[in-house]
């Protein structure tokens, strides 16, 4: 049924997610129009009806406040922040130290709740689910990369890239094959027998970034993901990321404090010290070319 | 699957010395319960093998009251031939001289040898020096017709050089008989019992020679219908005469496993310690993961794993460590019940029954056991650190986690734990035994066990408060860092300490106990014992026919000048109450003991002049134990079954024993003699002129029996020395036991130090970077160690102080009903502080060097 109309028009990887996810219970019709939205950061057809594209987030903040501790005690991390993010795009939050750039990301990943104020993912509000149905929101429609790269020290960068997948229940040679190809994608297949303390940061971060890739999330979180690199590092990690956005059309949130990442960015979120933030969606937008 | 072996089982293989340590504890504490359970089992079944083998195809027996059945009795049970073939017996133990000097105990069965055929399968190899097969009853007879012929096994014979046609000497109490072997058993039937130790006589024979003329031990019935059992087994008891039961052969074993529950009981139960302080090292190594592992919990949740699969993950880790104990523990069981049952078998033999205890091989039932006890105390142990892996919040990724403020967090609930744990224990220590076993007792010490454990990280948190002040005064820098290290690591050290204090307590409050038990039993002996040469038969055998002084003896020992009295004694075994509980009934002279001997009476206030009016009276007087178990008290009346039908005696008198938890009940030897006839005396107390040299006249005695005498004279003192070795000898199981569970326990705490040395690498890098030299760092990481074994002593002393008064006034006395006066042995308990600290100590030499080499060269990011 879905298949007629407009939607028959659509590319052969936009038909691939409606076959996909067309009985997923978690994926509403909503959130099916926000995977339309994964050609709004690409080159869509002239004919696409532009008010469709326009009214698909994959992710959608409203006036998120979030204290930690209770009473006088208590410590506002952020005080209203609104932010919303379509499919293909790149956005960098960005900020001093204790902003509370972390604390939005991790209210957006689903990794935390807020004080107040909703969250939508894929159009699904976070609120209404309780903890075993935002996991498996987490481990299906959002990819995380850590500042300290979170990789599981007892396993190889191959297993640590395959995760997601096992833990979604993914046959074990099929999660194999996916977890091969992702880690080719990121540059690191000579590396994917080491175990995390025996390569380098750089490489740690791009085996993260493959496990926050594999499992084709719509959402990808990355806290810092350069912060812990040399600039080296950083920089090819950088342009992973953003041609990564580019290619699978996965909308990434992405906290930074490094200007030059933020200048790759779509759109940037400035925070500021009395954890307000200012939602600067008109500059540089569409400013970045995916390869450049 | 994949998930647990790349997360949790890699992660079990990348520390091994703490994983090594887990199941080493583990295998120990199953190895252990395992042990005990088989050595257990071995020595009742010793027992019971030999019985079936000799019952054969008995179905039913008829027994006297402890002293047999008389013979005109049997004249009277013709009617016994209805119902199937009847077969007097007599079972006794004597002892064969071999002719390479040895002497081996054999147990003698004279029997009627053409009524006793059909009874078991004994055959005959040979019966004269040619080889004869089949071998016709009439033969038997005829053989058996000399009085001095004896049969052996083959299988004896050849061992000892004893042949066909040639002498044997077969000792029965202190007089030797010159026999001649005049047939040869095969292997098979009763002649298997305890590998061949049998002798068959005729029942005359017997009769003869144990000086049992008109009495047999039993008469056996074999049932034309065994299938009608029970209705002839009710018909036979409806129609039996006074003084005469009818019992199943199995029942002897019964009695004998009954007789030894609770000292087999208390052993499982303490066996359960080391398992105990196993599981105490799952607890801790399962949290320690969890602790440690927080950032990767909190990225698995991040990355969709759900709590449940969380909570698996860390439950199975326990249960692969219960796994692997199990699996190691099953063998190593049963490699222990052989050194078991000979600590054991001293204890077995010297108090309860003489039998070959060997350990049965290892079951299914046995590994199953292993499996279903330890896998499901392990899953317990993990549940709660499994439980708060679970709660792990996915924000906790990427959070600064501070484990000391998760110590802090948690550290009420534990006291409030503890408290509730000592009212269990206070209101369990109030609450009578369950079917004679001190169920509650040992419920009340687990709780005050529970109770010490959750009070530990109250214990590490007031070190924390005030031991900075001191330990940097008298330790200097290291001392300050040490405080400080262990201060940082409360909740990671909890655990391991708690089951070192469990241990350390368990250790106390048994040394507390034992030392009480021996301080009581060493001053009853001074007490009771005033006889001044103690006679006795070859070893003592505590159940069956006892071996007996004969009357040749009784009169050259009572002739000699110096000998002021004899008081000479009989015990017997005798079924008392519903459950036909062996009960000891013994005959000494009243009026001897009045006069020279020193009973300790309990009750009543005159219990001499009570004594008085009992001899040669139906009257008795009966141990405390007795008195306890069976609800009696003096001045009351208790029914005994005699040979001439049921019999009531008053209780004169309770008196303190420590012989025998079974319970005694002693008569004068008139009164003996009236109800059970005139057996000779297993022992005797002679009473010396007050200027006579007992050691002289012992010497006297035995130059006048002869080179080939069988008695045993002891002095006072010696006999003094023999009862608190065999009381040492009982209890060295319990203190092997509890070494064991505290090398487990000390491991532990070297494994959780060791983790903490490896995790602090950085930090001890830094340490050697602004100055700290290698020594300095040992030093500091030994204090550690040092410190946590003080402290744990400490809290143990405390502990095993409850736990002992639990022990000697709950459990003790609802095991085995006696009265311990307590006594607090310092010096052992100064003396294992010591240790305790020293050992610890030594146990933090590995962390420590790990600590020296970490520190020095710590190349990691």
């Amino acid at each position: 049924m879905l298949r007629s109309g407009p939607l028959g028009e659509l590319s052969t990887r936009a038909a691939r997610l409606v076959e996909q996810h067309a009985f997923d219970p978690l994926v509403s019709i909503r959130s099916l129009t926000v995977r339309f939205g994964l050609f709004s950061g690409t080159k869509l057809p002239g004919s696409w009806p532009r008010c469709i594209v326009l009214s698909m987030h994959v992710l959608e903040a409203v006036d998120l406040h979030k204290t930690y501790g209770d009473g006088a005690g208590g410590v506002q991390a952020l005080a209203g922040v609104s932010l919303t993010l379509s499919a293909g795009e790149l956005v960098a939050v960005v900020g001093p130290s204790g902003c509370g750039k972390s604390t939005l990301l991790h209210l957006c990943g689903a990794m935390d709740r807020p004080t107040s104020g909703r969250v939508h993912v894929g159009g699904v509000t976070l609120a209404d689910l309780d903890d075993e149905a935002l996991t498996q929101l987490r481990r299906e429609r959002v990819g995380f990369v850590f500042q300290f790269f979170n990789l599981l020290p007892t396993l190889t960068l191959q297993e640590n890239i395959e995760l997601p997948l096992l833990l979604a229940g993914v046959e074990a040679t099929e999660s194999e094959r996916r977890a091969r190809a992702s880690a080719e994608r990121v540059g690191i297949e000579h590396r994917r027998d080491h175990h995390p303390g025996a390569v380098s940061g750089g490489e740690l971060q791009r085996a993260a970034v493959a496990r926050a890739l594999v499992h084709e999330p719509a959402l990808v979180i990355a806290d810092e993901p350069t912060g812990n690199l040399d600039s080296e590092n950083g920089r090819l990690v950088l342009t992973l990321l953003t041609e990564l956005t580019r290619q699978t059309g996965v909308a990434m949130l992405l906290a930074t404090h490094d200007q030059a990442i933020a200048a790759a960015a779509d759109r940037v979120v400035r925070m500021r010290d009395g954890l307000e933030a200012r939602d600067t969606d008109v500059t540089i937008f569409g400013a970045v070319a995916p390869s450049s | 699957m994949i998930l647990f072996r790349r997360f949790i089982g890699r992660a079990l293989w990348r520390d091994p010395v703490r994983t090594a340590v887990t199941v080493a504890g583990l295998t120990l504490g199953v190895a252990v319960v395992l042990a005990i359970r088989l050595a257990n089992t071995g020595s009742v079944r010793g027992f019971e093998r030999a019985l079936e083998l000799v019952a054969g195809r008995t179905s039913l027996e008829l027994v006297g009251a402890g002293v047999g059945v008389a013979e005109p009795a049997l004249a009277e049970l013709g009617w016994l031939r209805e119902h199937g073939r009847v077969s007097p017996v007599i079972d006794r133990t004597a002892l064969v001289l071999t002719p390479d000097g040895t002497e081996w105990p054999v147990r003698v069965l004279g029997v009627d040898i053409l009524r006793d055929q059909p009874f078991r399968d004994y055959r005959l190899l040979q019966i004269t020096e040619d080889n004869l097969d089949d071998v016709r009853p009439q033969d038997f007879l005829e053989l058996l017709v000399d009085p001095g012929s004896l049969i052996l096994t083959e299988q004896f014979a050849s061992r000892h050089g004893l042949t066909l046609g040639g002498p044997a000497r077969l000792v029965v109490g202190d007089v030797v008989h010159e026999m001649s072997v005049r047939g040869l058993l095969r292997d098979e039937g009763p002649a298997r019992v305890v590998d061949g130790q049998l002798a068959l006589v005729d029942i005359a024979t017997a009769q003869w020679l144990f000086a049992r003329i008109g009495w047999v031990d039993r008469v056996e019935l074999q049932l034309f219908e065994p299938e009608a059992i029970d209705e002839i087994e009710a018909k036979v008891s409806a129609r039996l005469p006074e003084g005469v039961q009818v019992q199943r052969p199995a029942q002897r074993g019964r009695q004998v496993e009954k007789m030894l529950a609770a000292f087999h009981f208390n052993l499982n139960a303490l066996s359960y310690i080391a398992l105990i302080v196993g599981v105490f090292l799952v607890y801790n190594t399962v949290a320690v993961s969890v602790i440690a592992r927080r950032r990767e919990i909190g990225t698995l949740r991040a990355l969709g794993a759900t709590r449940g699969r969380v909570l698996r993950l860390f439950l199975g880790e326990a249960a692969a460590l219960a796994l692997v104990g199990a699996g190691l523990g099953a063998p190593l069981g049963w490699l222990l019940a052989q050194g078991a049952v000979r600590l054991t078998s001293t204890t077995v033999n010297t108090l309860y029954v003489t039998s070959a205890a060997t350990v049965p091989s290892l079951g299914l039932a046995d590994l199953l056991l292993a499996l279903g006890v330890t896998v499901p105390l392990a899953l317990l142990a993990a549940a709660q650190p499994a439980a708060e892996a679970a709660a792990v919040p996915p924000i906790d990724a990427v959070r600064q986690i501070d484990p000391s403020a998760q110590a802090r967090r948690a550290s009420r609930r534990p006291q409030v734990v503890a408290a509730v744990a000592f009212a269990v224990a206070a209101w369990c220590s109030t609450r009578p035994p369950v079917d004679g076993l001190p169920l509650f007792g040992l419920a009340a010490a687990l709780a005050v066990v529970l109770g010490a454990a959750m009070l530990v990280p109250a214990l590490l948190s007031w070190l924390q408060r005030v031991g900075r002040a001191p330990l940097a005064r008298w330790l200097g820098v290291e001392g300050l860092l040490a405080h400080a290290n262990l201060s940082a690591a409360v909740s990671r050290l909890a655990v391991s300490v708690a089951a070192l204090v469990v241990s350390l307590a368990m250790l106390a409050a048994i040394a507390i106990m034992i030392g009480s038990f021996r301080e009581t039993v060493a001053y009853w002996v001074g007490q009771t014992l005033q006889a001044d040469l103690f006679v006795a038969v070859g070893d003592r055998a505590p159940v069956g026919a006892p071996l007996t002084i004969s009357a040749d003896t009784e009169a050259q020992l009572a002739s000699h000048p110096q000998v002021r009295a004899i008081d000479p004694f009989r015990n017997v075994d005798l079924p008392y109450g519903p459950d036909g509980d062996l009960i000891i009934l013994g005959a000494g002279d009243f009026q001897v003991l009045l006069d020279y001997g020193g009973l300790l009476f309990k009750a009543p206030a005159d219990a001499r002049t009570a004594m008085r009016a009992a001899v040669d009276a139906d009257a008795v007087v009966v141990s405390e134990v007795f008195a306890n178990k069976h609800g009696v008290s003096a001045g009351e009346w208790i029914s005994l079954d005699t040979p001439g039908g049921r019999r009531s005696f008053k209780v004169a008198a309770v008196y303190y024993d420590y012989s025998s938890d079974r319970g005694l009940v002693v008569m004068d030897r008139r009164t003996f003699t009236r109800h059970y006839g005139a057996l000779r005396p297993t022992g005797m107390t002679l009473y010396l002129d007050p200027d006579a040299d007992p050691d002289g006249v012992r010497d006297e005695l035995l130059a006048a029996a002869g080179p080939d005498t069988r008695l045993f004279i002891q002095t006072n003192a010696t006999l003094r020395q023999e009862v608190l070795r065999i009381f040492d000898a009982t209890f060295a199981i319990t203190y092997a036991l509890e070494a064991i569970a505290i090398v487990v326990a000390i491991m532990g705490v070297a494994a959780t130090l060791l983790t903490l040395v490896l995790e602090r690498r950085h930090e001890l890098a830094m340490l050697r970077l602004v100055g700290a030299g290698r020594r300095q760092i040992r030093r500091m990481v030994i204090i550690e160690a040092t410190l946590l074994g003080a402290l744990s002593q400490g809290l143990g002393l405390v502990v095993g102080f409850v736990l002992s008064l639990i022990l000697i006034y709950v459990i003790n006395v609802q095991s085995f009903g006696w009265t311990i006066q307590f006594h607090l042995p310092v010096g052992f308990l100064a003396q294992s502080t010591l240790l305790v600290a020293a050992t610890t100590g030594l146990a933090g030499l590995y962390p420590a060097a790990v600590a020296m080499r970490t520190s020095g060269g710590d190349r990691e990011r």
